[in-house]
């Protein structure tokens, strides 16, 4: 899995039919900084993603990508390769809070 | 399966109903010189389902992709990386 | 299948219980000029292969879901010793 955080959505009028519902949004992979290891940086990828959690704007969530995506009740038959599992509280690396929700939402 | 060192933990404030209580933790897959001991900068990190109890600094065998949901078996899980066992010692 | 050389064995006493009495190598994979490709591998061997040996791997899940169990996180297993 890999940390995101969420930059806006995806509307396609036209699209496979058992998309219908399915909301989309556009992420940005987050990674730990390599040298000082003390925050979150932005990698400058991008992917899309099926959320059925209610993921908001700005928003840090936890992506599985991959077949794997596919094994929920909810994603099983929508032909996606990557999903939110999980909207993130908190990172700690090496025991520091690297980020915070409760902060990033001030 | 590779080994990745344990450098921190992700938790959440809501998820996929199958991962409820759920610990993940930050594992960094380790080249073949920081197995042999050096201190060298390791690659990108994966973000692990970890039942086993992983401690930050632990080697672990980071399992990947499609056999990290094999453990669940049935009970369809998302999940695409598995921290599959605590490494004691690599013994050379 | 890829080529590989064995580094190191690694000793588990937490892990998950299809690993249980099974031997697991720390593989370094070859590109063909002999130089490492990408990280080590942990690859469970039944056949005896130890340090500095090379090894024949293989990457198919279902080669080593037979061997130790459907619900396995495991991936690559020695599936020979090259003379």
């Amino acid at each position: 899995m890999f940390m995101a955080r969420v930059v806006g959505s995806v509307v396609a009028t036209q699209k496979l039919a058992s998309m219908t519902g399915h909301k989309l949004l556009v992420v940005e992979p987050y990674r730990v900084d390599e040298k000082t290891r003390d925050r979150l940086v932005p990698t400058g990828r991008s992917f899309v993603v099926v959320d059925v959690l209610g993921a908001g704007l700005g928003e840090l969530v936890l992506v599985c990508q991959g077949s794997s995506a596919r094994l929920a009740p909810e994603t099983e038959k929508l032909p996606i390769d990557a999903v939110v599992i999980g909207l993130i509280d908190a990172v700690d690396v090496e025991g520091a809070e690297v980020f915070s929700r409760r902060d990033a939402s001030r | 399966m590779r080994v990745a060192e344990v450098i921190g933990r992700v938790t959440l404030a809501r998820s996929l109903p199958s991962l409820k209580g759920a610990r993940f933790v930050i594992a960094l897959p380790l080249p073949r010189a920081a197995i042999e001991g050096e201190s060298i900068t390791r690659g990108e990190e994966v973000v692990a389902y970890d039942d086993l109890g992983a401690s930050p600094r632990g080697w672990i065998g980071l399992s990947e992709g499609r056999e990290a949901a094999n453990p669940f078996g049935s009970a369809k899980t998302p999940i695409d990386a598995y921290c599959a066992c605590l490494i004691d010692q690599i013994t050379r | 299948m890829q080529l590989g050389r064995v580094i190191g064995t690694a000793v588990a006493t937490v892990k998950h219980p299809t690993f249980r009495g099974e031997r697991l190598l720390v593989v370094q994979l070859e590109q063909i000029d002999g130089r490492d490709d990408g990280e080590p591998v942990l690859a469970f061997d039944r056949l005896g292969a130890g340090r500095g040996d090379r090894v024949l791997l293989t990457n198919d899940g279902q080669a080593l879901q037979d061997m130790l169990g459907k619900t396995t996180p495991g991936r690559w297993s020695v599936m020979g010793l090259p003379d």
